[in-house]
């Protein structure tokens, strides 16, 4: 039973810091339809920012609110230099902003290379391997805290959805952009503010992620097909979705590492994602509706 | 006036003698190709491995080269993959034309490093690439200074054997060549002390989360788990262990990340006591080694290990081999390193064939052990500088 409720424990934990870093995929890609597939490589720079402030004695949970404003103009940035100027080149292909993305997350991955070499780096501070036990169950206390804040985030990302003018923008350009042009949405501005809203809330995950992990240029790409398989889990666009799919991810992975093997861990993630796209295409977005 | 113009005629003339010298200097060079991961995810041991060998090719330089004639490193860059160390090596082998190619960091790329030049009848001096089977395939040209991987827990070996004394083990191995090779190994090893092997487990690098497969791990109750883990792995591996109050009688890394620095940086005090295999450690007692650590310490500012050790005793066995040769062609350097015999700031150095293998360097392995932060060598007795800590105190009773 300790086996079980451990394995639980993990995977739930896991999920929720999954789920902060699929929330800002799933946000752009519900806008611009969209693959940003530069998302990891943004939280790699998130976390490579939280490094050098650790240096200087910054504390990661503070440094959030530095890399959090750096990494949302640096998304805005891109979106309004990089992206928003292929939307009018003609091509042949329509996809051209993804393959964008793919060269932006290689540059970006190159740059910290240059500057910080294949280093691994460590932001290890007094909570990165505190735990507190409720039975025989270990709790990591910086997991625990970076589940909370995810949860904060989602929940805050929801009401500034529905709630708020720049939110319900958002979502009007979602779901129809040539008729939230036509009422005097300015979706070009919207666009620049998603891109950076997303990119702020990875670097979010970056920061919280750091002081449990290590920090390399090349950790990027596999963060970015997590928050893909989880933003098609939760369905595009859909804050509640992500966490669910962040949770459901991290629960699959560590049930699947428990009881079959640890060397499955990604092709478990994989076939959760063919099993929802030919099942339940649209992800859990379809069973809530929000 | 005329003074002047006299040091002036003189200083010309030891210019233009410089200067021709260099020339005639640059006829001669022999070029010797070097593949390694110099960018991606191993840049870091590239870096290490590309610093020791230029460091070696100045000293060689510096006494006279080969015969007089320079030794020129072309470094290729196998960015980690095997497709692109394939290539590398046919490049500098129809390109280039190198009589010899030494490197070869990762064992998969190695494995199809080797192949190549195997097939085109260069030899290739394996530095680094350890999975067992590089040397097995019965190639003629193909030799290697670093150990088998299966042979790394030697030292580990005695030590239970000795002073562990375990009777149940669990072995976590990364889903890589080199992981597969060590660990099937230590598997037989373990069936050869009498150890029951409860769970062997296999993962993929890079994980975040190591808890589910320790929490099944702890659930067996080894006495003894054996790691085959990548420097940051391993350090995962041993925070999270902690986390979850986890304590077999001792934790053993079988070589590779847990001697690294960055292991101890990353895993804190869930490094301490933790045991390692070890091929080298700048403490050993052949001639040369301390002195190369310092060397490489005063030039780059920065530590080396094992690896660095190895490329830059690897540049030494070619530019030997490269003396002895009748003449500079594949063929003739191929049959002149096939009679190495020498001692190397790595070890000895000589090319022996032994049940499937061809053409390896057999060394002694060290045991160390994290001691107050410093990495020490505690087994074999005759090598160690410090006692090892065993048995070694649970989590919960260290302050």
């Amino acid at each position: 039973m300790d086996v079980f409720l451990q394995t639980f424990v993990a995977g739930v934990l896991k999920g929720g810091l999954y789920a902060l870093i699929g929330i800002g995929m799933t946000l752009i890609m519900g806008v611009m339809g969209i693959i940003n597939l530069a998302h990891g490589q943004l939280m790699m720079v998130a976390m490579y920012i939280t490094y050098v402030l650790h240096l200087a004695g910054v504390d990661p949970y503070l440094s959030l609110f530095v890399a959090m404003p750096a990494l949302f103009l640096l998304g805005a940035v891109i979106q309004r230099f990089l992206l928003n100027p292929l939307l009018k080149a003609d091509t042949i292909l329509p996809e051209n902003q993804v393959l964008m993305t793919v060269g932006i997350g290689m540059v970006l991955t190159e740059v910290v290379r240059f500057i910080f070499k294949s280093d691994y780096k460590s932001v290890t501070t007094g909570y990165s391997n505190a735990t507190f036990f409720l039975g025989n169950i270990s709790f990591s206390m910086a997991l625990v805290i970076s589940f909370l804040i995810a949860i904060g985030f989602t929940v805050a990302m929801f009401f500034f959805l529905i709630r708020t003018d720049i939110g319900r923008s958002i979502r009007a350009t979602a779901q129809d952009k040539d008729a939230a042009v036509l009422m005097g949405v300015n979706t070009g501005r919207i666009t620049i503010i998603t891109f950076g809203i997303g990119s702020g809330l990875v670097a979010a995950a970056g920061s919280l992620l750091a002081p449990v992990f290590y920090v390399f240029p090349d950790i990027g790409g596999p963060f970015t097909a997590r928050a893909f398989i989880i933003t098609i889990l939760g369905g595009l666009g859909s804050t509640v979705g992500a966490i669910f799919g962040g949770v459901t991810l991290g629960l699959a992975e560590s049930f699947g590492a428990t009881y079959i093997s640890m060397e499955f861990e990604n092709i478990i993630g994989m076939t959760i994602f063919v099993l929802v796209l030919l099942f339940l295409p649209g992800g859990f977005k379809r069973l809530t509706k929000i | 006036m005329s003074v002047m113009k006299r040091a002036l005629l003189v200083c010309l003339a030891i210019a233009l003698a410089m200067s021709l010298g260099g020339a005639a200097a640059m006829a001669d060079t022999i070029k010797v190709g070097i593949v390694l991961p110099l960018t991606g995810e191993q840049a870091k041991f590239g870096e290490i491995e590309k610093r020791s060998f230029l460091m070696a090719a100045e000293e060689i330089n510096a006494k006279g080269g080969v015969k007089g004639n320079k030794l020129e490193l072309l470094f290729e860059d196998d960015t980690g993959k095997p497709d692109v160390g394939r290539s590398a090596t046919e490049k500098l082998i129809s390109q280039e034309k190198v009589p010899i190619i030494t490197g070869g960091y990762s064992s998969s790329v190695t494995a199809a490093a080797t192949a190549v030049a195997q097939q085109f009848k260069v030899p290739f001096l394996v530095t680094t690439g350890s999975a067992d089977k590089i040397t097995e395939s019965g190639y003629d040209y193909v030799f290697r200074i670093n150990p088998p991987a299966s042979e790394y827990p030697a030292a580990v070996v005695t030590f239970l054997q000795e002073v562990v004394k375990p009777k149940t083990a669990v072995i976590l191995f990364e889903n890589s060549l080199f992981g597969q090779s060590s660990s099937k190994e230590f598997e037989e090893d373990c069936g050869k002390l009498g150890i029951k092997v409860l769970l062997k487990e296999g993962y993929n690098k890079g994980a975040i989360d190591f808890k589910p497969m320790l929490t099944k791990v702890k659930a067996t109750n080894p006495d003894l788990v054996y790691m085959v883990s990548y420097v940051m792995d391993a350090a995962l591996l041993m925070r999270q262990a902690k986390e979850l109050d986890f304590n077999p009688r001792l934790f053993v890394g079988g070589g590779a990340g847990f001697t690294l620095p960055e292991f101890h940086k990353n895993a804190g005090d869930a490094a301490e006591f933790v045991y390692s295999a070890t091929l080298w450690v700048e403490t050993v007692v052949y001639p040369g080694a301390m002195d190369y650590f310092k060397k490489y310490q005063a030039k780059y500012k920065e530590d080396t290990e094992y690896h660095g050790a190895e490329a830059y005793a690897s540049l030494y066995v070619v530019a030997d081999a490269l003396k002895r040769a009748k003449s500079i062609t594949p063929k003739d350097v191929r049959d002149a390193l096939a009679a190495t015999d020498m001692m190397t700031a790595f070890g000895p150095v000589k090319f022996v064939s032994y049940e499937k293998k061809t053409q390896q360097n057999k060394l002694p392995t060290f045991m160390v052990q994290w001691q107050k932060g410093e990495l020490e060598t505690v087994w074999p007795k005759d090598a160690a500088k410090m006692k090892y800590v065993f048995p070694v105190p649970k989590w919960k009773e260290r302050k």
